[in-house]
This record gives structure tokens, C-alpha cells and sequence, in this order.
């Protein structure tokens, strides 16, 4: 076999690898002799780093010099949550400035939780000739000046997608500079902007764009203006509404349910703000052939809100606030049979008292009747043993798991006993479960359940739970799989920390913030394992200005080849091997 | 991470509550490799930062509201402790919830509940200073005052904030800024136009500028 492997010549592999679009198979390959890496490596045109601080630009450059797609991850997945301070680091620009030197043909860029600045923004709408692709998730340090900039260059541009970003929005003109020839839109995502786009120029970037299936607005513009923009564009598969208010007026009604029955294509809504029930009905044509619907914007309740899900029997991802209650799931399990993903967010996060008749009840009703269903985030405000049992006995399909008990620590609402059996039945049962996050009461028993079980579990995100060391002992040295774990007050230390350096180098990364890991494990940490970046923040002064038993108050670990990094924040010590000798 | 600075400056977040007593009465087995690290670490550091917000003088700042008689015309509530706060809830950024649908719920509400008090605990909203590309997120409903507020700002950003209502000229005004903020229409006004429960209802976000500017 060896033979005729080598016997091959150079293109030959090249093209077969081609058709190899995974990036883990890709990784593969490129371990498996010197030549089939170097093969590799010149072929390789798009590339994911999960973390931009676990390699440099130049290091990527060296090895694959003809990308065409590059996806950068900067911040930690809790700074979704506001844990990560601000000013961490995540910074895009080094990264767009070395690759508009190295890849002139880049056509893809797509980041998430970065820092990206106005002018990287213009670095890419000048420097990669042919570019097609610009997905900022979560990203912040813009404004729509750097958006403008990439309308008015980037000819070829297929995709602008701004999820979840902050953008600081100084106008709604820049919408006007795409040039009135361009016409390659496929995909725009603006639900983030804040104020109103300049909504003449959208009306007519949308209507000459013929290819355009994804149009996210955002909540400025409204209803009235909705049916035109649709008009524009009935090919569309993927919409989000801006506001979806307005005066009742039946000619606008009528006028918008025409413009979405136009809408043969259509396969997912968002959007919705400041929905108002009686508009609704608009969209009741459609339903019947949407996949998708997200709801979490819209404050809408039953019984329109379970009229409307009701009527969308081929949904796959509902997406949905409390309002939907134990009885509107209940109705989904009954009318969505292809059921893949469910969210339920809480409307009312902060209150004391349930406002909403949502319980264990609703999550175990569509564990029942959605055969498909495998991923879940839930929040509710009570839970049971039984139920995660009947869940977990329900789907092993299950792949991704994540339950909020709103308060923290709250134990089985029937036994006050902790939840470590049901999730320990969620992990037993669900074979391969990739995620999974913990809430309520949880004792150093569940870890044991997760390490013995979770062999396929890639991330597991832990709060307010476990009772020593022990715990996090079992998940490091049970979960094979594991690639990223984020702990926050818990009471895990520095035995565990230490007597698991090693898994910590195959991981991506380690958060942990409130626990008990002293600076001093940290350091020997850091001395220990050189190929670690540990890295501890601390907003309240130098770490080694107290005692080193004292713990630190957040910790962030990853592998890295690029070493310490060098654009920290005067709140991030590296715990590297020459600073930490100087610290002691 | 400014919503823990803030609130333990006001003495919010010091309380833990529910701290868990159950230690696990049975443990599963335990394998022999586990012996080692069977520790008891009680220590557990309380979540909220002591971070000291003091320091900062504002000497150019009256520190007394000037002008409650708007208030009371309005019949707003002056007490800073209209709604009760939350003291048990201190776990800070919990429940997870992205900030994204955090403040949709909450200008939901405002639409909903517009003039009367919002039954949220937290109003993220974003500060923009005059020269920094970097907005930060600050919870205004850490803040019962504008006194309060323009404290906390002045020593976020280091610098000094022209407190609202303050007549008071600055002696030397290039390092002096003031407050504004963008509200629902997106006009630009001066912090301060309006009672404090109002700005609140209104508040989409903050910016500060220099004194000499405006």
C-alpha cells in the first residue's frame, strides 16, 4: 500500500485530497508522511484556528500559502456572557494585515468574538482583489464607516454578515455605497445595526441582487417597508423581519401577507421585534414550508405564538422565549415531527418568580414526540431527576445539551436531592454527546458520571457546582474528547489543575473564573508545561501582590505554538516560563 | 465586568447567598488514582472583585442634585430604592443569557412598560468616549442617580465629568468632558435634560465628549 502511495505524483494526490473538505480529515492527512504534509499544506485553501493566539499570522503563512478562506475565533466562548474583561485582547488586525501581504486572493474572512477595527475593515476592501465573504460574529471595535468602505470596493462580495456584533452605528448611508453595478449579494446579516439603513438604498441594493436568499434586517426598519423589500426579492430562503409593529391598518396587512405568499422559497424567519400578534397571520402561508424560526426577539405569547409554531410542521430549529409554556411544547412535540434543535430563553431572566408556566414538563413532552431532536439549550426555573432520566432514556440521539436552572444551585424540585443522576443518565444514555453545559445542584458525583461516559464530549461548560478537586480530576481525566472546558465558581483547584497539566496541552483551552486555583499552581503550571500560554487576570491589582496561596480570580489556559503573547491588557499576566521566574 | 466594580462600589454584591452546604454524602468510588488529589478546598473566593472606586477627585463636580423639583412635578419616584434590589441575585453574568437578547428584553419592556418602572434588574447600554474606537458596557441600573453614574464614568475613563446641573465652569477645560446620550429617536442630548427614571426609559446609548467641544 505504502508504494503505491508514493508512486502517485504530486498532482494526482492533490487532486484527490481536494475532495476532502473537512478540517480535521485535512489534519489527518497531513501527518501521515513528510510529502502528503507537504502536498497538503500547498493545496490547503481554507484554514479554521480556534483561538488567533494559538498560532501567529507568519506561522500560518509558512505552511499554507494558498488560502482563500480563513476563520479566526479570538475571545473565550464566556465572554458571550460579559466574564471576559473588556479590552481583553482578540485583536484582528495583525492577522488582515499579514494576510493582505501573503493572500491577495483571499476571497473568505470570517471571525468571531475579535476586535476589529475600521481600519482592518478598509485593509480588506483594498488589498484581496477577489473577495466574496466577510462574516463578523460577535465582533466589536467597528463602526459603519469600515462597513462602507467594504460596499464600496469589494466588487464581488457575496456575503456581509454581521451577527450579533457591536457595531457603533454613525450612520445608515453606507448601505449607498455599494456601487449601483454591483449585484453578487447572496447573504446579508445587519439585525445587529442600531440605527435606520438608509432604507431607499436597501430597497434597491435588495431588488437588483438576484442571487440574495438571506436578508437579516434589523429592528429599524419597519413593517410597512417589509412587503416591498420582499417583492424585490421572492427568491429569498432566509428572512428576519425588521420591527414587525405597526398601526393595524388592513391594507398593510393585506399587503404583507401578499408580499410573503410571494415568497416561494422561503425556509427561515427571524427577526420580529416589538411584534404585534395581529400581523402575525401575515405569515401563516409560508409556515407550512419553513425549516427554521426564531422567535427569541419576539415577546409574543400563547395563544398566537402556539398557533403560529403549530403551523410550521417541517421546522428542524425552533428557536423560542418562555412565553411558548409546558402547553405550547407540548403542541410543537405533537405538530414538528423533524424537530433537530430547540431553545428556549427565558423572557424574563432576572425575576425572582416564574412569570411563565414553564417547566421540566415542556423539555420532556418534545424529548418524546421529536424523534430528530438532538440538540437543546433550555432554560427554566425547576427540574427533576425523573425527568432528565426520561429525556436522556428519550433521545440518545442527543448531541448537544445545555440546561439553565435559572437559579443557581437549585436541586431536584421533587427529592432536594442534587441532579447528578439525571445528568449522569444524560450522559450514559446519549452516546454522543459533544456538549454539554450543568446547572442546579451538582456534587463531585456528576464529574464522575461526565468522565466516565462523556468520551465523546468536546465541550463542557460548568457553574456553581461540585464540592473538591475531585471533580474536575475526573472530568480531565475521563473526557478523551474534550477541547474546551469552562468553569466558573466552582470549587476546583490546584491538585487537579496540576495533576492534569498534560491533558491540558490536548485541549483548546481552559477558562476558569471564582475557583480556588492559587497563583502559585499557576505559575508551576506555566513553568511546567512551556507549550501552555496560562494566562491569569486579575482587575483588582497584580497577582503576586498578594500571597500565592490566595486564588487568582480568573484563569484562561491554552496550547499555543506562537508562545506568550504580547498584546496584553495591563489586567493579563502570562504565566510563562522567564515571568514566572521573575515573579519569584 | 464593570457591572461588579460598579455594584461592589455600592456595597451591592458582598452578599453570597445559597452557599451550598451539601457536600456529597456519598461519593462513588473512588478509583486509586484519585487518592492523591481527594483534597477539601473550602476557601471559595467570593465571585465579587473589591475593586476600589475612590480616588478620583472631582472637584469640578457638585456632588448634590440640583434640581429634584422636576422630579416631583412628574411624581417620578426619587428614592433610589423604589424596586427592590436584588441583593440574593449578586451572581454576577448569570443566568447566561448573550447580551444581545438581554437588552431586546429589555427595550421590550420599556416599550411595554414605558413610564413605569421596569421590572429588570440590569439596562446594559454602551459608553462611548470621544477618541476610544472601544465602547464599553455599563449597567445603568447599578446606578440610582446621575451623580452616580457620571462617578462611575469619570473613573472608568479616568478623566473628569462635568456633573448635569453643575454650573460650575472648569478651570482648565481640555480635560474636562461632558455627558451625552442618544436617545430612542437617536437625538443626541445632554445627560441631565430629563428626571433619572426618564433617562432611563429613553437611554439607548452614551457618549463622552469634551467640554471645549460642545
Amino acid at each position: 500500500m505504502k508504494k503505491t502511495a508514493y508512486s502517485f505524483p504530486e498532482e494526482v494526490l492533490e487532486h484527490v485530497f481536494s475532495f476532502i473538505v473537512s478540517d480535521k480529515d485535512r489534519s489527518s492527512i497531513s501527518l501521515v508522511c513528510k510529502s502528503w504534509y507537504e502536498i497538503e499544506r500547498w493545496c490547503r485553501r481554507k484554514v479554521f484556528v480556534g483561538n488567533c493566539y494559538a498560532v501567529s499570522p507568519p506561522i500560518l503563512i509558512k505552511r499554507f500559502p494558498e488560502l482563500r478562506s480563513v476563520t479566526l475565533k479570538g475571545k473565550p466562548h464566556f465572554a458571550d456572557f460579559n466574564l471576559v474583561p473588556e479590552g481583553w485582547g482578540g485583536f484582528a488586525c495583525p492577522w488582515i494585515r499579514a494576510m493582505a501581504g501573503a493572500y491577495p486572493w483571499l476571497e473568505e474572512i470570517r471571525l468571531k468574538r475579535m476586535v476589529v477595527s475600521d481600519e482592518s475593515l478598509e485593509i480588506i476592501a483594498k488589498s484581496f482583489k477577489n473577495f466574496k465573504v466577510l462574516v463578523l460574529s460577535s465582533c466589536e471595535g467597528f463602526t459603519t464607516e469600515g462597513l462602507a468602505a467594504i460596499a464600496a470596493n469589494c466588487r464581488n462580495l457575496r456575503e456581509l454578515d454581521l451577527r450579533e456584533s457591536e457595531v457603533e452605528d454613525l450612520s445608515g448611508r453606507w448601505l449607498s455605497d455599494f456601487p449601483d453595478s454591483y449585484t453578487s449579494l447572496e447573504s446579508l446579516n445587519i439585525s445587529c445595526l442600531g440605527n435606520e439603513v438608509n432604507l431607499l438604498a436597501l430597497e434597491r441594493l435588495v431588488s437588483r441582487c438576484p442571487n440574495l436568499k438571506t436578508l437579516r434586517l434589523n429592528r429599524a426598519v419597519p413593517l410597512d417597508r417589509l412587503p416591498n423589500l420582499l417583492r424585490g426579492a421572492p427568491q429569498l430562503a432566509e428572512l428576519g423581519t425588521g420591527a414587525y409593529t405597526s398601526e393595524m391598518r388592513p391594507d398593510v396587512f393585506s399587503n404583507l401577507a401578499e408580499a410573503f405568499a410571494g415568497c416561494k422559497q422561503l425556509k427561515a424567519l427571524s427577526g420580529f421585534w416589538d411584534v404585534l400578534p395581529s400581523y402575525l397571520p401575515a405569515v401563516y402561508p409560508v409556515c407550512s414550508q419553513l425549516t427554521s424560526l426564531n422567535l427569541s426577539y419576539a415577546t409574543v405569547q400563547s395563544p398566537d405564538l402556539i398557533k403560529l409554531v403549530s403551523l410550521c410542521e417541517k421546522l428542524q430549529k425552533l428557536w423560542v422565549l418562555d412565553y411558548i409554556e409546558d402547553d405550547g411544547l407540548e403542541i410543537l412535540a405533537a405538530s414538528c415531527k423533524d424537530l433537530r434543535e430547540l431553545r428556549v430563553f427565558p423572557s424574563d431572566p432576572f425575576g425572582l418568580e416564574p412569570n411563565v408556566a414553564l417547566t421540566e414538563q415542556g423539555l420532556v413532552s418534545v424529548s418524546e414526540g421529536c424523534p430528530k431532536l438532538q440538540s437543546v439549550l433550555y432554560f427554566c426555573r425547576q427540574m427533576s431527576n425523573a425527568a432528565l432520566n426520561t429525556i436522556a432514556r428519550n433521545r440518545p440521539n442527543m448531541t448537544r445539551f445545555r440546561l439553565c436552572i435559572i437559579e443557581p444551585r437549585s436541586p431536584d424540585y421533587l427529592t432536594l436531592q442534587p441532579l447528578d443522576d439525571g445528568f449522569g443518565a444524560i450522559v450514559e444514555h446519549c452516546k454522543d454527546l459533544r456538549r454539554l453545559s450543568l446547572s442546579g445542584l451538582l456534587t463531585d458525583r456528576v464529574f464522575e458520571y461526565i468522565g466516565t461516559y462523556g468520551k465523546k464530549l468536546e465541550m463542557l461548560s460548568v457553574a456553581f457546582a461540585g464540592d473538591s478537586d475531585l471533580g474536575l480530576h475526573h472530568v480531565l481525566s475521563g473526557c478523551d474528547n474534550l477541547r474546551k472546558l469552562e468553569i466558573r465558581d466552582c470549587p476546583f483547584g490546584d491538585k487537579a489543575l496540576l495533576a492534569n497539566a498534560a491533558k491540558l496541552e490536548t485541549m483548546r483551552s481552559l477558562w476558569m473564573s471564582s475557583c480556588s486555583v492559587s497563583f502559585g499552581a499557576c505559575k508551576v503550571l506555566g513553568q511546567k508545561m512551556p507549550r501552555l500560554n496560562v494566562e491569569v487576570m486579575d482587575e483588582s491589582g497584580p497577582p503576586d501582590s498578594r500571597p500565592e496561596s490566595s486564588p487568582v480570580e480568573k484563569l484562561y489556559v491554552y496550547r499555543t505554538v506562537a508562545g506568550p503573547r504580547l498584546d496584553m491588557p495591563g489586567f493579563v499576566w502570562t504565566m510563562d516560563d522567564d515571568s514566572a521566574l521573575r515573579i519569584s | 465586568m464593570e457591572e461588579i466594580m460598579v455594584m461592589g462600589t455600592l456595597g451591592l454584591s458582598s452578599v453570597s447567598p445559597l452557599s451550598s452546604s451539601s457536600s456529597s454524602s456519598s461519593s462513588p468510588t473512588t478509583t486509586d488514582n484519585n487518592n492523591n488529589i481527594n483534597s477539601s478546598i473550602n476557601n471559595h473566593p467570593s465571585s465579587s472583585s473589591s475593586s476600589s472606586c475612590s480616588s478620583l477627585c472631582l472637584s469640578n463636580v457638585s456632588t448634590k442634585r440640583t434640581d429634584l423639583s422636576t422630579d416631583l412635578r412628574l411624581g417620578l419616584s426619587l428614592s433610589p430604592s423604589s424596586q427592590p434590589i436584588r441583593e440574593q441575585r449578586s451572581f454576577d453574568c448569570w443566568p447566561p443569557v448573550k447580551s444581545t437578547l438581554r437588552s431586546t428584553l429589555v427595550e421590550e419592556s420599556q416599550t411595554l412598560l414605558r413610564g413605569s418602572s421596569s421590572s429588570s434588574s440590569s439596562l446594559f447600554v454602551k459608553v462611548y468616549m470621544e477618541g476610544i474606537p472601544i465602547g464599553r458596557k455599563l449597567n445603568l441600573r447599578a446606578h440610582h442617580s446621575y451623580h452616580a453614574l457620571v462617578k462611575a464614568l469619570s473613573h472608568m475613563f479616568k478623566t473628569t465629568i462635568l456633573c448635569p446641573g453643575s454650573h460650575q465652569l472648569p478651570l482648565k477645560s481640555g480635560n474636562v468632558h461632558v455627558l451625552t446620550y442618544e436617545d430612542q429617536e437617536g437625538d443626541w442630548m445632554m445627560v441631565g435634560d430629563v428626571p433619572w427614571e426618564m433617562f432611563l426609559t429613553s437611554v439607548k446609548k452614551l457618549k463622552i465628549t469634551r467640554a471645549d467641544r460642545c
